[in-house]
């Protein structure tokens, strides 16, 4: 790895560790390998969200190029989120992409990433299907990103109804994360979904 | 007349030189209200690196005190007698920090303070944007004054 990525990884890593958001519980960072080029983000779901009391992994990985080329970063944790792909935790955010600026930080990227969970982008979104639910049915986006906090992240909020509803299908064999997927993205009319599952 | 060409960023053929068909193709959709919507949204990528020009005349400066203040790029500190770029938003970088930074892209990287570029296509993508906010503004104002 290119010196000067490594070495700016090593300041950031001990500035994260001294910053409040560390203290206060926000935000963590933790070394994957030895050579400074992985880590692992977690961040605390916002107040006042449904990600709200859930705990968020993030993959991120430094390119030799750092800090002139952004990090790559992707949840770890399965989250319902307009701007994260449900399936791969792809995340679509200008800084990681054409709006990086080699002054930003993971610390800072780590602090945006929480705040794009405060502020969707409906209109700039990384998974269609969350956001048209997002934007058409705001009610049952939220219990949808409750339920996946709450089986995911760890999140407190159980939602019995969405529960019944993957139980019935895993009777049926369908695998848990399957299922789940599927009602989410059907709204959660289980014959709908069961119709996809089963086509 | 040289104004106006000047106004629309326009300048004579070398000679030799071929007109850039594409550019006049976007600019003749633009004029016709097509393609309106990208001058409220942003360059689709990052932006060119600074214009070579630009970036020679940075103004380097010697760090004459201890003063508690990183180079935003590699995060040490600056320290006496140390050589610094400083760009015109004042922010300073050390020269091996900031050049490669500018050969990429032609923002400050920690305010986005914007050099000029050697770009044609993305300095009249910059003027007509600059042009449809002060459009923006002006209908804005137009309507105010009629209605307040």
């Amino acid at each position: 790895m290119a010196n000067i990525a490594a070495k700016r990884i090593k300041r950031e890593f001990k500035e994260v560790m001294k910053s409040e958001e560390v203290a206060g519980g926000d935000i963590k960072l933790e070394l994957v390998n030895d050579c400074w080029t992985e880590l692992q983000g977690e961040i605390a779901g916002p107040p006042d969200t449904p990600y709200e009391g859930g705990t968020f992994l993030l993959e991120i990985k430094v390119p030799e190029t750092y800090p002139f080329n952004p990090p790559k970063i992707r949840f770890m944790t399965k989250i319902w989120h307009p701007n994260v792909s449900s399936a791969t935790g792809a995340i679509c955010l200008d800084i990681l992409k054409d709006q990086w600026a080699a002054a930003l930080t993971l610390r800072t990227v780590l602090l945006s990433i929480q705040a794009l969970l405060s502020a969707a982008e409906p209109n700039d979104p990384q998974d269609a299907v969350v956001a048209k639910q997002y934007r058409e049915n705001p009610q049952l986006f939220n219990m949808t990103a409750r339920h996946w906090t709450n089986i995911y992240a760890g999140g407190p909020t159980s939602v019995w109804e969405f529960n019944q509803k993957v139980q019935r299908l895993l009777d049926m064999g369908i695998d848990e994360h399957q299922a789940r997927v599927a009602l989410s993205t059907y709204d959660w009319e289980l014959e709908r979904a069961t119709e996809q599952l089963f086509c | 007349m040289a104004d106006y060409y000047q106004e629309m960023g326009w300048r004579e053929l070398e000679d030799g030189e071929q007109p850039n068909h594409l550019l006049h193709m976007a600019r003749f959709l633009i004029d016709c209200g097509l393609y309106e919507d990208n001058f409220t949204g942003e360059w689709p990528r990052l932006p060119p690196p600074a214009a070579k020009e630009a970036v020679n005349n940075l103004k380097e400066i010697t760090i004459e005190d201890e003063f508690d203040k990183n180079c935003p790029i590699c995060l040490k500190k600056f320290h006496m007698n140390d050589k610094a770029k400083e760009m015109p938003c004042q922010h300073l970088f050390h020269e091996k920090c900031i050049i490669p930074w500018l050969n990429q892209t032609n923002s400050c990287p920690f305010c986005r303070y914007e050099l000029p570029t050697d770009d044609e296509g993305y300095e009249a993508f910059k003027k007509e944007k600059k042009r449809a906010e002060q459009r923006k503004e002006d209908l804005e104002n137009l309507h105010n004054s009629m209605f307040s």
